[in-house]
């Protein structure tokens, strides 16, 4: 089941990437690093 | 700029914010070291009576302290809710000082392991607190009240405790002293509390004392909660604390709230289980500021005002509730739980020394009695 939630989060990881580079207001580019940090930080099982 | 280019810097800040709060939440995995008395039997593990636990972040050390006369046995539980400083501290000074010489005393520092490895989010914890001792500054971590995620996730909507049928949170799936008495084919909250409910079976332990805090708005505070077989020994030993100066309440365990130690410990094992609680303003919902010094000094301006207006069940001024006071009552426990046990079975008493008194935490505070 983890793994499931763990692959669920790259998937949204990836998409949120995308978007951080389709995006073109700086505010919501910044967003997405606030967004970015604690998934990265779950999906690699540190926090 | 290009929004390419923006978005390539802002990646290469995420990937180091990652790396770097990594770093720290990864420290946090560092084991606190402890420094046993030179009375210590053994050290055992918790997985050499419930092999499900090897190898995994709940395996927690036991140390034993076996008297060379026969007698009672009694088990320290510190570390259940890891964000309860007095409770692993206690269990710390204990194993630090300890001398047995009739029966024996386990402790278990960090009955949940996984929770001294994280802190809960979204309360602003300290990381850890320094504590002056006999060889000099020592650190220790503030930890959280349930597993760490990343080792038990997800959490369900609803927390069913399998053996009662209770529903509770989710979350509460994490909190080892909600899923009691375990369960092998359980997570891995429940298959600790298996651990331990089998280490009780297989060694055939008399007592279980299970250390806690409460924040100063919670009812059952500085109490000792005792299931329905060890009312008699609490009841002698809250009798005895108040005659000593240290007022205690004396609670039932309820009957019907599931999956903690002084309940079913008390249910599925043959051990006396006893549960005490003492005052904690860095766990509370009115607390100001969150940090080391609150969770050493309790000194909180904002809960002396909510004193003043009747809404805390224990008294607060402007000395707090330093943790000296904390652990030094839960010590006075202990001996007052094994005392009374002593003079009740007589034939059986369980005796030991080099434990400091509540007078003497209080007056030589807490680093005089670590290492």
């Amino acid at each position: 089941m983890t793994l499931v939630y763990r692959l669920i989060i790259a998937i949204l990881i990836f998409f949120i990437t995308l978007d951080m580079f389709e995006e073109k207001s700086f505010k919501n580019q910044l967003n997405c690093v606030f967004v970015l940090v604690p998934l990265i930080l779950r999906v690699l099982m540190i926090k | 700029m290009n929004k390419k280019i923006t978005a390539s810097l802002l990646l290469a800040m995420t990937l180091f914010l990652v790396y770097y709060s990594g770093n720290i939440f990864a420290a946090q995995w560092e084991d606190i070291e402890v420094y046993p008395s030179e009375n210590l039997t053994e050290i055992k593990m918790l997985s050499d009576y419930y092999d499900g636990l090897k190898d995994t972040p709940m395996d927690t050390e036991i140390y034993v302290f076996k008297g060379d006369k026969e007698g009672a046995s009694f088990l320290l539980l510190g570390g259940t809710h890891n964000n309860e400083p007095s409770g692993y501290l206690t269990a710390i000074v204990m194993l630090e000082n300890l001398d047995v010489d009739a029966g024996t005393i386990y402790v278990i520092p960090f009955a949940n392991k996984s929770g001294i490895t994280h802190t809960d989010p979204q309360e602003a914890s300290p990381l850890g607190f320094t504590i002056e001792t006999q060889s000099g500054e020592r650190y220790f971590k503030f930890g959280s009240r349930a597993t760490n995620p990343i080792h038990q996730w997800p959490d369900p909507d609803v927390y069913i405790h399998a053996s009662s049928g209770q529903k509770l949170s989710g979350s509460e799936t994490r909190n080892l002293n909600r899923g009691y008495p375990g369960r092998e084919d359980g997570t891995l909250t429940e298959k600790a509390c298996l651990g331990i409910a089998e280490f009780i079976r297989q060694e055939n332990i008399t007592m279980t004392l299970d250390l806690h805090e409460a924040s100063p708005e919670y009812p059952v505070i500085n109490a000792m909660v005792a299931h329905e077989k060890s009312m008699d020994i609490a009841a002698l030993a809250s009798i005895n604390m108040q005659l000593d100066g240290v007022n205690i309440a004396l609670e039932p365990s309820p009957t019907n709230l599931h999956g903690l130690t002084h309940r079913e410990l008390g249910d599925y094992t043959d051990t006396l289980p006893f549960l005490t609680e003492t005052a904690n303003p860095s766990q509370g919902r009115l607390r100001g500021a969150t940090n080391a010094e609150l969770a050493l000094t309790g000194i909180d301006k904002i809960y002396e005002k909510a004193y003043d207006a009747g809404a805390l069940f224990v008294n607060f001024d402007e000395t707090g509730h330093p943790i000296r006071q904390r652990v030094g009552r839960h010590i006075k426990a202990i001996d007052a739980i094994i005392q009374s046990y002593n003079e009740m079975y007589p034939d059986n008493k369980l005796e030991y020394k080099n434990i400091p008194t509540y007078d003497e935490m209080m007056e030589n505070d807490l680093g005089a009695y670590l290492k």
